[in-house]
């Protein structure tokens, strides 16, 4: 990020308060420089010493000289401080111009210190006492303290905004194909770790280093350059997603939790569609997928179908998102005139009409359909020619089970909601939605036609459920009413919530995080919902906007965010000025 | 007579929903907020009873224990309702209005999760205890079967009511409450605390919310964490129905939506009368309400701010 630039105003950072802090930060300014390269050394060296007297305890990390893979953790954290240091005084100089590695040291440091303290106590509690540590646990654990006191009390200096970085092309796509990269083998390795110890560590060592680049600015450019480079991501990202069951040797268990993670991602990317850029606020939304589902059981060829006729699978994803559609027009018709809250209250009672309509029609109470509570079972897997989904399938010597081939069903579906959002976020529609989003009264005075626009954002975003919902009949095997309650919707909001509206990148993490944690973290499954809900109220207060926001998104969480303002605007021009 | 009996339960339950839905209404009307929590703050107040009673008076069953109890359910709902106000609401208080409601779901799935977890055996639905005269055995007047946990209900809206006008149009805070509903900027310069109104909404709320929790009790004589959820719900309705804002809408609302509701069951012919069919009946007279009288019976005293 340090070549040549055009001419740059240095502002100070947003967010910035003097504070008592800042008096220690002059005063030690070099010592506290010392600090940070003693620290990162004493947590690298300790690396190369053993942890834990029981070889047992997550993975093996009583071998000196040999480190396991949660000390490679700690040396990455180290080299990557090393970077920052170096940015800060030494010979990247001209990389420290453009990131705050000051803060950027103190949240590794923090980080370290969070994560060493972490596996020393989890070592201490599986082994019965704090004497089975090893030294080299403990020279870590002070090695990262003295890194996060060095960093915490290093001088903030005033960086220049990145947007103004020029780098050749190369580099750019570069990094996006390294971070493509990074994820799948990330995945992949997070996901092969049966210890749910070693897997929370790892969720520590990520979240310390990705806040860590966060808080020096990378991300900031990363969404730039993300923007100049749109299709280079879109295919990094398909590829990493494509591969991905490639990695797993035919073992099913992960693509199980993957093609989850994907009928919940490509859901809440549609309910983003209503959510995140209408601003309709929907807390029924799982009732379409259900009505897809409920449509493709009862056009399947299982014994307990109802509807006799058998089309194709490809007219029963139509017929099914159809379905949902028309039930999103008959509900939005009528409501998308109240306003917001009412019409959250609204939907809501939809999404329980639906539920309880699925749960009565069974024969006793009005026609015979779904089968009442018991739902339909024994929904046969898709067959399309010869290719049948249950079977495994040998691809160049990989082996791809059942939920692999789902996978890539769903894969290509995600794709299709992909580009339907992206194609009306950047549309005239797109921009529509956002004048009624930000001004209802002021967009209707502008011209837009807001009921219609409203509309098809419902009947859009039901559409696309019903597809997913179709899909999710035959891997779910079967299909039932208590499948689709409200708790199922408030996780879909809270998917597009915490990943961030109106972004699809956002979608995606908060979808992982919210299917994925429950799977692997499972001492916590009793907790989960509890989380979840502290969660909410959290974020709520922390960061509205969530994880990745749109930045219009974030200026109307942030209306007093007069540089937050002007970067958009300037970014707008930028745009502006290339087409 | 079948008609009589059917406005009979409907207006019992619709005392119920009449109770909590004051707690939506007195709340909306002054921050613009649907407390999508104040379902679970009705939970909490039945909880909070059976608390006292089995800490306390375990095996009885005196009238006089119905007192101590409906206090400790009181305490418990108005307790965590003003808990729930200082720390997820008041920081929101000019968020954009995406935030408390999302806040909103966010407690309402930690308090129940919270009484799940770690309230004595509320993983599966816990027995409410026998009162003295307000449980038991029918009355039966007739034809007319009279549940004596109907009486208790009906009468505890009765009382409430009678309180609620008293508060709202005779005391100074309720007076303050009114003036900051019309116009909190102006009542702030009249000298109001505008914070302490909205403390005292949502402990109204709660107050009466807590009552309704001992009488869901009372009724059904079992509570569970989730019997929040559709009782919120159907007060929330109850609430629009008779005009969000206006206290006395709520109160008609919730027995116009209880009799409604009863009588939807009977009289409804094939098979899409009967019980099962009750809810989805509530939930389409909500929506049925909000597209052709969106204020609602006797009209939403709400200013809109949007």
């Amino acid at each position: 990020m340090s070549t040549v630039s055009t001419p740059t105003q240095i502002a100070p950072t947003p967010g910035y308060h003097p504070s008592r802090i800042d008096g220690l930060r002059e005063q030690h300014g070099r010592l506290a420089w010392l600090l940070v390269l003693t620290g990162l050394v004493v947590l690298a060296a300790g690396c190369f010493l053993s942890w834990s007297y029981d070889p047992e305890i997550l993975g093996n990390l009583s071998i000196s000289f040999n480190p396991g893979s949660l000390q490679l953790f700690m040396l990455t954290a180290a080299v990557l401080a090393l970077v920052y240091a170096l940015a800060y005084r030494g010979p990247l100089r001209g990389l420290g111009v453009w990131i705050d590695s000051a803060k950027a040291l103190m949240v590794l440091g923090i980080g370290a210190l969070g994560f060493m303290a972490i596996t020393l106590a989890v070592v201490a509690v599986t082994s019965s006492g704090l004497i089975n540590i090893d030294p080299g646990g403990w020279v870590s654990l002070v090695g990262s303290l003295v890194l996060a006191v060095g960093g915490s009390l290093l001088e903030r200096r005033p960086t220049k905004d990145t947007l103004h970085a020029q780098l050749p092309a190369w580099v750019e796509i570069g990094t996006i194909v390294v971070l493509m990269a990074m994820l799948l083998f990330g995945a992949a390795y997070a996901l092969g770790q049966t210890d749910g110890n070693i897997f929370g560590l790892f969720l520590v060592f990520v979240v310390a280093v990705a806040w860590s680049l966060f808080a020096a600015g990378f991300f900031t450019w990363l969404g730039i350059v993300a923007q100049r480079h749109r299709r280079v991501l879109m295919l990094g990202a398909f590829a990493v997603a494509f591969l991905f069951p490639f990695t797993q040797n035919g073992s099913d268990a992960n693509m199980s939790i993957a093609t989850q993670v994907l009928i919940f991602a490509a859901t809440a990317l549609g309910l983003n569609i209503v959510v995140g850029l209408a601003g309709l606020l929907d807390l029924g939304y799982i009732a379409f997928l259900g009505a897809g589902a409920y449509t493709a059981a009862t056009l399947s060829t299982s014994a307990f179908a109802t509807i006799g006729w058998k089309p194709p699978f490809l007219v029963v994803v139509l017929l099914g998102a159809i379905v949902a559609a028309t039930l999103g027009l008959i509900i939005g018709t009528p409501t998308l005139r109240v306003s917001g809250d009412y019409l959250a209250i609204v939907t809501l009672a939809f999404g329980e009409i639906f539920r309880l309509s699925m749960s009565n029609l069974d024969g006793n109470n009005g026609p015979d359909l779904t089968h009442g509570p018991n739902g339909i079972p024994a929904i046969p897997d898709l067959q399309i020619g010869s290719f049948n989904f249950g079977d495994e399938h040998t691809i160049l010597g990989f082996s791809l089970g059942r939920f692999a081939n789902y996978y890539f069903v769903l894969l290509v579906l995600a794709l299709v909601i992909i580009t339907v959002f992206s194609r009306l976020n950047n549309s005239r529609i797109g921009r529509g939605w956002v004048a009624i989003r930000e001004d209802e009264k002021a967009a209707e005075a502008m011209g837009v036609n807001v009921f219609g626009l409203k509309l098809f954002a419902f009947a859009s975003g039901a559409f696309l459920a019903g597809m997913a919902g179709t899909v999710k009949a035959h891997q779910d095997v079967s299909v039932t009413p208590d499948q689709y309650v409200f708790l199922e919707s408030a996780f879909l909001l809270a998917a597009v919530v915490l990943g961030g509206m109106g972004t699809v990148a956002g979608v995606f993490i908060g979808a992982t995080i919210l299917k994925l944690l429950p799977e692997k973290l499972r001492f916590i499954s009793d907790y989960r919902l509890l989380i979840f809900g502290v969660l909410l109220v959290l974020m709520m207060r922390v960061r509205p906007e969530g994880i990745i926001a749109s930045q219009r998104r974030q200026l109307e969480f942030h209306e007093e965010d007069e540089a937050l303002a002007e970067r958009i605007e300037e970014v707008h021009l930028e745009e502006e000025a290339q087409t | 007579m079948l008609f009589l009996q059917q406005l009979i339960n409907g207006l019992t339950s619709g005392s119920l929903y009449a109770l909590i839905a004051v707690g939506y209404t007195v709340v909306y009307g002054i921050v613009q907020l649907i407390n999508f929590a104040h379902g679970e703050v009705f939970m909490i107040g039945a909880f909070g009873s059976l608390a006292v009673w089995t800490i306390f008076f375990q095996g009885q069953t005196s009238i006089l224990i119905l007192i101590p109890m409906l206090l400790g359910a009181v305490a418990a709902s108005v307790g965590v309702a003003v808990l729930m106000e200082r720390f997820a609401y008041r920081p929101l208080r000019h968020a954009p209005r995406l935030a408390p409601l999302i806040t909103a779901i966010g407690v309402s799935v930690s308090l129940q999760e919270i009484v799940r977890l770690f309230y004595p055996g509320a993983k599966s639905p816990l027995p409410y205890p026998q009162i003295d005269y307000v449980s038991g055995t029918a009355l039966q007047l007739g034809d007319i079967t009279l549940r004596r946990s109907a009486i208790f209900t009906v009468g505890a809206l009765v009382v409430s009511a009678v309180f609620l006008w008293w508060f709202i149009n005779r005391t100074k805070l309720g007076r303050g409450m009114q003036a900051v509903s019309q116009d909190p900027d102006t009542a702030r310069l009249m000298g109001i605390n505008v914070d302490r109104v909205i403390v005292v909404a949502f402990a109204l709320g709660a107050l009466l919310a807590g009552i309704a929790g001992v009488a869901q009790g009372l009724q059904t004589n079992s509570i569970s964490q989730i019997m929040g959820f559709t009782a919120g719900l159907k007060a929330f309705t109850a609430a629009v129905l008779g005009g969000i804002g206006n206290v006395a809408g709520a109160v008609v609302g919730g027995l116009v939506l209880g009799v409604a509701e009863s009588l939807a069951t009977q009289f409804i012919p094939g098979a899409f009368g009967g019980t099962p069919w009750k809810d989805v009946w509530a939930f389409v007279l909500l929506i049925v309400v909000l597209v052709f009288r969106p204020q609602g019976l006797l009209g939403a005293r709400v200013v809109d701010r949007a």
